[in-house]
């Protein structure tokens, strides 16, 4: 092996034989890897190492269409392989000694992609806003604390998502991270939501590429669960904000649903009433139109009863959405509405120039020399 | 007031005159303390978007909480409600007609003076004529205890439907909930802007009283306060020899710390309603 002189001078090039054994490549010699020297020390300038793709090749040709063998070949400014593998001392995902260990990956990726370097350098602009806080987020969410705090070998970490080779940015149609694959990427875990997602509404519109009347696109899994900022379904923080996410493309519905007990309750910060996911189910949302919807109307009993066990068919045709200045579909809301501000202003209205008139008299009472405390003209002889 | 050479007790008259009952004080001391709960705890929900929404349901103890003390208020409501209708009630069985619960000086159903009282105070606002002279109860308290009649009546009653739906939805379609809610947060908005600005003003702010009137909290008025207020009401008792036998001791130190403190107070958090109120509808 290399180094074999044992020369204290060489000691920096130094490679023990036994650096392979416990390894991957533990069955491997030098020349396996490096060849185009001979025998002999010092070695020719002409030494080169084989690359790993030589017999990873599947790995290989994923590594060679990423962004970082883009970015290596113009800027030399990115990973290789044995950047996240090692150079003598290949492990393989499996060992937990290894850096592309799931327990290991999310510090191995963020060693550069929590670096400011890297970050203000290759995810400078705008869109790419996301990418610099990622690891950060990573580890505060549910996939990052499944892995750091539970131990979870299984919870997704960078490479699950964005692939460990053939990394791409989301905008690049190629990419696992591209609103394209998101379902599968996400289903790849989430087999069984992202199988319930396809049957819904969304997950029709997002096949078919239809676009909602105000221009929507149909969601895909991180437009409501975020990428990194990923919360578990049953926080506070998940409940209450997932409201507004809904709202970001069902704009009149996230409007109206404030107007109704449910969603003031939500807005005061309290999980103590239906959010949207409540009603319309998280994922198998359907139209209203559908049988198989929770809203459908015969369905709607069954949805109430979920919160209100004693719901009956009168009280399911409370409108959960009910808007009062909707003249045409709430009839009944809009002249209750109308008819309560009308008294409303009519009462105030009257009151307050009662009031005003009242002060301006004892002012002027006053200031014409009078007591201006309501003497009153008129009062009648009081016998004492 | 107007001064006079010699006060009421100089001539020989009563100090103080009684002018509510013991249980007219009560009911509306637990008018206050009710409303104000209701307020306090129903407004967060009404104006959830409010920046100050959220602390002041926290400062209730929470919604639940807040949900609790509104329907603890909303027990007491309907107590004094059913408790002033049942001392009516009693005071027929006792001998006074209906006729003067219904109608004459002593009651509160408006009558066509109170109209003429109404034109008749804008005429005087307006220059054109002498203030009106106010029997027992001027208009605008009768507009104040009616208003809490009709008030408690629709607030209660859609109350009573958002608190039981289940219950309400074996006779009631759905949307009559959303109604409900509508007219239950407008009506408790109109009576709280209504109490905390012109009921304030007129019985307590105006300058002639400023800063508080204390005499339903202490049931008694001076006789400079009748004749002031209520003359045709002080003219027709002198007329009947009744004066004396109105006479009150005047108020204790104890009940009349205890009045300017509740007094005070709700009129201190009327105006804070007033200003949260404004501060979300202009936000």
């Amino acid at each position: 092996m290399v180094g074999r002189s044992g020369a204290p001078q060489d000691s920096a090039l130094y490679v023990p034989a036994a650096i392979l054994q416990d390894t991957k490549h533990s069955g491997l010699g030098c020349p396996d890897c490096h060849r185009g020297y001979e025998a002999g020390y010092p070695h020719r300038v002409a030494t080169r190492v084989v690359p790993c793709q030589t017999c990873h090749e599947h790995e290989g040709r994923d590594w060679e269409a990423s962004i970082h063998a883009a970015n290596a070949a113009s800027t030399g400014d990115a990973p290789t392989c044995v950047r996240c593998h090692g150079s003598h001392i290949v492990n393989g995902p499996s060992d937990r000694r290894s850096p592309t260990h799931a327990l290991n990956v999310a510090a191995l990726c963020g060693s550069c992609h929590a670096d400011p370097r890297i970050t203000g350098t290759y995810f400078a602009t705008a869109s790419k806003a996301q990418a610099r806080t990622a690891v950060a987020q990573y580890y505060k969410t549910v996939h990052g604390n499944a892995l750091t705090r539970d131990g979870l070998v299984v919870s997704a970490t960078c490479n699950d998502c964005h692939g460990a080779h053939k990394v791409l940015p989301a905008d690049s149609a190629a990419s696992s991270v591209n609103r394209r694959n998101i379902p599968a990427t996400c289903g790849a875990c989430h087999v069984g939501v992202v199988e319930v997602y396809e049957q819904s509404a969304h997950g029709a519109a997002y096949r078919s590429g239809r676009k909602s009347i105000e221009g929507h696109e149909a969601p895909v899994c991180v437009d409501c669960h975020s990428a990194h900022g990923i919360v578990r379904a049953d926080q506070p923080q998940w409940l209450l904000g997932v409201v507004a996410e809904c709202g970001t493309c069902h704009e009149r519905l996230y409007e109206t649903y404030f107007e109704t007990y449910h969603g003031k309750v939500t807005r005061l910060g309290f999980t103590l009433a239906a959010t949207c996911s409540d009603c319309h189910t998280p994922h198998d949302m359907r139209p209203a139109s559908d049988p198989r919807s929770s809203v459908f109307p015969s369905n709607l009993v069954a949805t109430c009863a979920r919160c209100h066990p004693a719901a009956s068919e009168n009280f399911a045709r409370y409108r959960p959405h009910g808007d009062a200045r909707d003249r045409a579909r709430h009839p009944q809301l809009f002249w209750t509405w109308l008819f309560m501000t009308a008294l409303l202003v009519g009462v105030m209205a009257f009151f307050g120039i009662h009031t005003v008139l009242w002060l301006a008299r004892l002012a002027i009472d006053r200031v014409r020399g009078g007591r201006g405390t309501g003497e009153q003209a008129g009062r009648p002889e009081l016998r004492n | 007031m107007a001064k006079r050479a010699l006060n009421a007790a100089d001539r020989g008259e009563p100090r103080y005159l009684w002018r509510f009952t013991p249980l007219q004080r009560t009911l509306h001391a637990l008018v206050i303390v009710s409303f104000l709960g209701l307020v306090l705890t129903g407004l967060p929900l009404r104006f959830a978007y409010a920046p100050w929404a959220r602390v002041l349901v926290r400062a209730m103890g929470g919604l639940q909480a807040a949900g609790l003390i509104h329907r603890f208020c909303a027990l007491i409501t309907f107590g004094y409600f059913f408790t002033h209708v049942g001392s009516l009630i009693y005071r027929t069985l006792r001998g006074t007609p209906w006729k003067r619960i219904l109608w004459g000086p002593d009651s509160m159903v408006p009558q066509p003076k109170d109209f003429r009282d109404l034109v008749g105070m804008f005429r005087w606002f307006l220059g054109r004529g002498p203030r009106p002279q106010f029997e027992r109860y001027s208009y605008m308290e009768k507009f104040d205890y009616l208003a809490v009649f009709w008030g408690v009546a629709i607030i209660g009653f859609s109350g009573l439907l958002l608190w039981f739906p289940e219950f309400f939805a074996r006779f009631l379609p759905g949307w009559a909930f959303n109604v409900a809610t509508i007219i239950h947060g407008d009506e408790a908005l109109l009576a709280m802007s209504f109490i905390f600005t012109v009921h304030f003003f007129n019985v307590h702010l105006r300058p002639e009283k400023f800063p508080i009137d204390l005499v339903i909290f202490t049931g008694r008025a001076t006789a400079d306060y009748l004749k002031e207020e209520h003359p045709l009401e002080y003219v027709r008792r002198q007329e009947a020899g009744a004066i004396a036998g109105l006479a009150a001791p005047p108020v204790s130190r104890a009940a009349y710390l205890w009045s300017m403190v509740l007094g005070f107070a709700s009129l201190g958090l009327g105006v804070l309603v007033i200003a949260l109120v404004l501060w979300a509808v202009l936000h």
